[in-house]
């Protein structure tokens, strides 16, 4: 490899060395800075802000890190930097950004507070991997950045230690992760013994010529989604989702619900498309190589994953359990965007990214808020909440409406426009399982409102006060949730931009 | 035609009335009341503003304000009225004070959010009317349903929980299969337009084209959605619950102009953007209407519980509004339009009165009064006029309407059989038996229970104020009808003709 | 010399590969539920190294280095984890360690 191209490389890879450096720096200001501790908590945030940085430096470029200059391919490397993982990046970066403020006022976090060090070490060792997942298009990356992003998360699930539950969480997290990425493992060994390769670009070429022995690639497939469907937690690879989001501490649920996904879903878009779409047609509809059935794949679980997910939290009585099986459901309305194999549908899944970032972490912030006072995430607990802190109560109450779907807020947007992409691509009755779906969902969305307002309380709960900072931090969520609801031209136009990937 | 933003304005009253009102100390709440109140007149002064500035001399829609909102799915904030649209604005208008007057006593906790989500419900009601935009139009129908939940659960009865609940899912059941629908259309038009767009005069041009078969999936989209609001027959059930646990004034907003907002939509929607299908399930509908209209009727004889009788019988009334709309002739349309007024008044006005002795001695149950035709006169003349108007008494409102759609049903070459206006003519009968019949039970007679003597006062000034203003609508559209026959004649000869040709086809 | 034919090591790390998971499923010791999920990363790896040296193709070995790094570091984080339930349960029956249910 020469000089040059290495250069070149590691100058695509900046986001990634900053995060690596500040990774470094909060393990030696771990070691140095014994007594107090906060200093570590802006290093991390200059950390991510200067990794924040770069990503958006990078969204016009594009480009392959580390190509393995084998002549008789073209020239494919094992990383692909393209704006379509630039925006994701930038989602994972935004969302840790306020996972960092979260801590700072989480009370759980707060109890450990001498091991903060290795608590956002972890974390920072979670979106590297997320950053490579998302940019991975050679099958061994790929399996070392879910194994990075996986062996990092199960020690958060169950950092604090403080109850069983965090251990249990993490016991379970762990050998859940473990059995999924061995499946994953074994597949990447059969698809590699088939093409002799691991790079994406290069199956995708040898693919194109028929000569593979279908069953055994279509079970590899299987496998490998496996180990992708475990980070979406799809059914039926989500039963760790629920009791991983209730037992592990509020931050990293919300941010294994947001982040994690996110990087997840952009190495399924990335794994599906590079390998198997042989071209674009004129109308933006993907045409695939004809060696596996993607689509029935995906349009089975995610009906099955949403359905799942969304009747499970009916009857669910804790807070952080219902919003995992919710976002469960979710995982599977975004992956309804890629069911459709179109340009159109890809935006889709895009735009609802952003605006479930934004939704899904605002109702865990003031879920936290309101655990670090009642000291518990029972919905029951929520009696009369409406009146005791309107605030906090109004702002959960929006971002559960946003996350329902109803205009004016966020949420429909998302919804909207996965409606459009799939009546587009004529999958009507796809859609009108989605709305079915929905429907559902309203009615565990609309109990918590109900408990919040309509309930009277047996006894008189305390007010909560924010502090400032909290207060400031709900309403970053909050404003945009409305905004973006009524004038969402600009997340659109950006989305748009943001569906080249490289190659293709 | 020139901008004008006087709708903009109109719609803009009540929403930055509300807001004001958040910035308000929930400590005092008579200032919130009048505020509200005010609010409230200013909308309906500026929609009076829009009713002399109306040409009913044109068919057109009036005051369009447009504004491209969305570029990539060539969404535009749109408005505009034509005289349907305009009657049931003034409605709404027209009924927000007097329901904010009238629960003046009867809401006493959080008067700031009540007023708030009245005023927020108020905008969203308006927007239904007036928007002329398919996304505009869902964006209002769905922000409605915040605060009618909040209205219910918060100071409905006991089981204000079970029956906000049911009827926040039935009609967000409905209205999301709309949007399936609403996406589809645009999608489909955007073959013969050249682009997506929810602009619904260009949408008029593309529905008819729809291929019979999708365009029977959509017709019935779009109907289920508002055959929940109205409800027609089967889907009526969510109805008694939220009209017996809402507090007065959310049943005479619910009665009044939520439910119009159903037919409305099928008048709007519906006839014009899918005639073939809409004249071809005519029948088939009618019938649900005839079903809704005796099953009402009769249900509503058997109910112990006056707002349980009074809302029943909104179901039989909103019956005979479906079948003037898919009787598709003139007198029939009319006679529709006309009976939404009616209905909005005299059913309001029913609830406005049972709410007013529910306030002194909160039983609703008919056994419990008896002979109160002497303790409170005033009342019970005024609620001897209002049932009358609700029977459709010559000389009332509810005759015009009434009689309007039989005899439109009767001519209607849709329908194609007089079955229809014999069964729905049984139906007036009926709503005298089960009016006639509470109003005894309740006025006349000796005075059995003893706790009336204490309980009841006469109709306070407040109360009148709200309930004359109602009173003399009723009398109006009895004797002169043709203020309001006059708005709407051409509007609705313009959906007749959209639907007209398509109508012979089927004759011959 | 006579060469072992492809087909069996790719049986034997299949075989392995059914141990491992069949352990997964009905073990309830957490620590041989990790030895199987340990079983089931080297089928992978036999699988690789067969490939890799039938292909005749670097790629593979490579990856079974990487993997093998991953295997020690999965064994290192799941024993701590199991070491901190032990010490909270004083048991590492998986069918006893189930607060969360449905």
């Amino acid at each position: 490899m020469e000089l040059s191209n290495l250069s070149h490389s590691l100058n695509l890879l900046l986001p990634e060395l900053t995060l690596s450096i500040a990774l470094l720096v909060l393990v030696l200001f771990d070691l140095i800075f014994h007594h107090d501790k906060k200093i570590i908590s802006y290093v991390a945030l200059i950390g991510l802000l200067a990794t924040g940085f770069f990503v958006i430096n990078q969204f016009s470029l594009s480009g392959f890190a580390f190509s393995t200059g084998n002549e008789s391919y073209r020239n494919f490397g094992m990383i692909t930097i393209d704006s379509f993982g630039s925006f994701f990046k930038l989602i994972v970066i935004v969302a840790s950004v306020i996972i960092v403020f979260f801590s700072l006022s989480s009370d759980e976090i707060k109890k450990t507070s001498e091991r903060i060090g290795e608590y956002y070490a972890l974390i920072f060792g979670m979106i590297l991997g997320m950053l490579f997942m998302i940019s991975a298009t050679d099958l061994i990356l790929i399996y070392l950045s879910v194994e990075l992003l996986s062996l990092s998360s199960y020690v958060l699930a169950g950092f604090t230690k403080l109850r069983e539950r965090n251990s249990e969480a993490s016991l379970k997290y762990m050998i859940y992760g473990s059995v999924s990425s061995g499946l994953m493992l074994f597949g990447i060994s059969l698809v590699y013994g088939m093409t002799g390769t691991t790079n994406l670009y290069m199956i995708n070429s040898l693919i194109q010529i028929p000569h593979l022995n279908l069953f055994t690639f279509s079970f590899a497939m299987i496998l490998i989604f496996a180990g992708i469907g475990y980070k979406i937690s799809s059914a039926p690879f989500h039963f760790w989702t629920p009791d991983v989001y209730e037992g592990a501490p509020i931050t990293i649920t919300a941010f294994l619900s947001v982040a994690s996904k996110a990087a997840g879903f952009a190495l399924l878009i990335r794994f599906v498309k590079i390998t198997f779409v042989s071209y674009i047609d004129t109308s933006g509809f993907w045409q695939l190589i004809h060696v596996f059935d993607w689509k029935t794949l995906i349009v089975v679980i995610s009906i099955f994953t949403m359905t799942l997910g969304n009747f499970s939290a009916l009857w669910q009585d804790n807070l952080k359990r219902m919003l995992a099986y919710s976002s469960i459901a979710h995982a599977g309305y975004i992956m309804l965007g890629l069911a459709v194999l179109s340009n159109q549908g890809l935006t889709a899944m895009l735009i609802y990214f952003a605006v479930y970032l934004l939704m899904n972490l605002g109702a865990f912030l003031v879920v936290m808020l309101i655990a670090n006072k009642i000291n518990s995430e029972e919905i029951d607990d929520y009696d009369g909440l409406g009146y005791s802190s309107p605030f906090l109560a109004a702002s959960l109450a929006i971002f559960l409406i946003s996350l329902t779907g109803l205009p004016p807020t966020a949420g429909f947007i998302g919804k909207l426009y996965l409606f459009v992409a799939l009546v587009d691509a004529n999958m009507i009755g796809l859609a009108v399982v989605a709305l079915l779906n929905t429907v559902v969902s309203l009615y565990y969305y609309v109990r918590v409102l109900k408990h919040m307002y309509l309930t009277k309380p047996e006894t008189a709960i305390p007010e909560i006060k924010t502090s400032k900072p909290n207060t400031i931090l709900v309403l970053v969520l909050l404003i945009p949730i409305f905004i973006f609801g009524i004038y969402f031209t600009p997340l659109v136009d950006l989305a748009k931009g943001c569906i080249t990937i490289l190659g293709l | 035609m020139e901008q004008n933003h006087l709708l903009t304005y109109l719609l803009l009253t009540p929403i930055a009335g509300s807001l004001l009102i958040l910035f308000l100390k929930e400590e005092n709440p008579k200032l919130i009341r009048w505020l509200g109140f005010l609010i409230s007149i200013a909308a309906f002064i500026i929609s009076l503003f829009v009713y002399f500035g109306f040409d009913a001399s044109a068919a057109d829609f009036q005051f369009q304000d447009k504004i491209l909102w969305i570029k990539s799915l060539n969404v535009s904030y749109f408005v505009g009225v034509d005289g349907i649209s305009l009657l049931l604005i003034l409605l709404t208008t027209f009924l927000t004070p007097l329901t904010l007057l009238s629960s003046w006593k009867a809401i006493e906790k959080k008067v700031k959010m009540f007023t708030f989500m009245m005023l927020f419900l108020e905008t969203g009601m308006i927007g239904v009317f007036m928007s002329l935009d398919m996304f505009l139009f869902y964006i209002f129908w769905e922000a409605m349903l915040i605060p009618m939940y909040f209205i219910i659960g918060i100071w409905g009865g006991e089981q204000r929980i079970y029956a906000s609940v049911k009827f926040f899912i039935y009609t967000m059941f409905g209205s999301l299969l709309m949007l399936v629908a609403i996406i589809w259309l645009a999608v489909y038009a955007s073959g013969p337009l050249g682009s997506f767009t929810t602009n619904l005069l260009d949408l008029y041009k593309v529905g008819p084209s729809v291929p019979r078969e999708i365009q029977s999936w959509m017709f019935f989209a779009f109907l289920l959605s508002f055959a929940i609001k109205v409800p027609i027959f089967p889907l009526h059930t969510w109805l008694p619950d939220a009209h017996v646990q809402a507090p007065t004034a959310g049943s005479v907003i619910l009665a009044g102009v939520l439910l119009k907002m159903g037919t409305y939509g099928i008048l709007r929607f519906c006839l014009p953007l899918f005639p073939q299908s809409a004249v071809y399930y005519a029948p088939f509908i009618s019938m649900l209407a005839i079903v809704g209209i005796i099953y009402g009727a009769l249900v509503a004889m058997v109910q112990p519980d006056m707002k349980k009788l009074v809302a029943y019988s909104s179901v039989a009334h909103l019956g005979f509004v479906v079948l003037g709309i898919f009787a598709m002739t003139e007198e029939a349309v009319q006679g529709a339009v006309i009976q939404m007024i009616n209905h909005g008044l005299s059913t309001g006005a029913l609830f406005l009165l049972v709410g007013v002795i529910y306030e002194r001695t909160h039983s609703r149950e008919i056994a419990y009064y008896g002979g109160i035709a002497k303790l409170i006169p005033v009342y019970c003349a005024v609620l001897m006029i209002t049932s009358l108007s609700s029977i459709g008494l010559p000389g009332l409102n509810g005759f015009i309407g009434e009689f309007l759609i039989l005899l439109g049903s009767f001519k209607s070459s849709v329908l194609n059989s007089w079955w229809f206006t014999v069964f729905a003519a049984s139906g007036v009968i009926f709503a005298a038996v089960y009016l006639l019949w509470m109003y005894q039970r309740v006025v006349f007679g000796t005075v059995k229970n003893p706790e009336l003597q204490n309980k009841l006062t006469d109709m306070t000034a407040r109360e009148l104020i709200v309930i004359v203003p109602i009173l003399i609508f009723i009398v109006w559209i009895g004797i002169y009808p043709s203020t309001f026959l006059d708005m709407t004649r051409l509007s609705t000869e313009k959906i007749l003709r959209s639907v007209g040709s398509f109508t012979l086809s089927l004759v011959k | 010399m006579t060469s072992i034919p492809m087909e069996y090591y790719l049986v034997l790390s299949g075989f392995m590969f059914s141990v491992g998971i069949v352990g997964v499923l009905i073990r309830r010791n957490a620590i041989v539920v990790f030895m199987s999920i340990e079983l089931m990363l080297n089928s992978a790896n036999l699988t690789l190294v067969t490939f890799s040296s039938y292909l005749g193709n670097v790629t593979g070995q490579v990856f079974v280095f990487f993997v093998m790094t991953v295997a020690a570091a999965e064994a290192a984080v799941g024993l701590a984890i199991i070491i901190a339930i032990f010490r909270n349960k004083l048991t590492v029956d998986i069918d006893k360690i189930n607060i969360f249910k449905w």
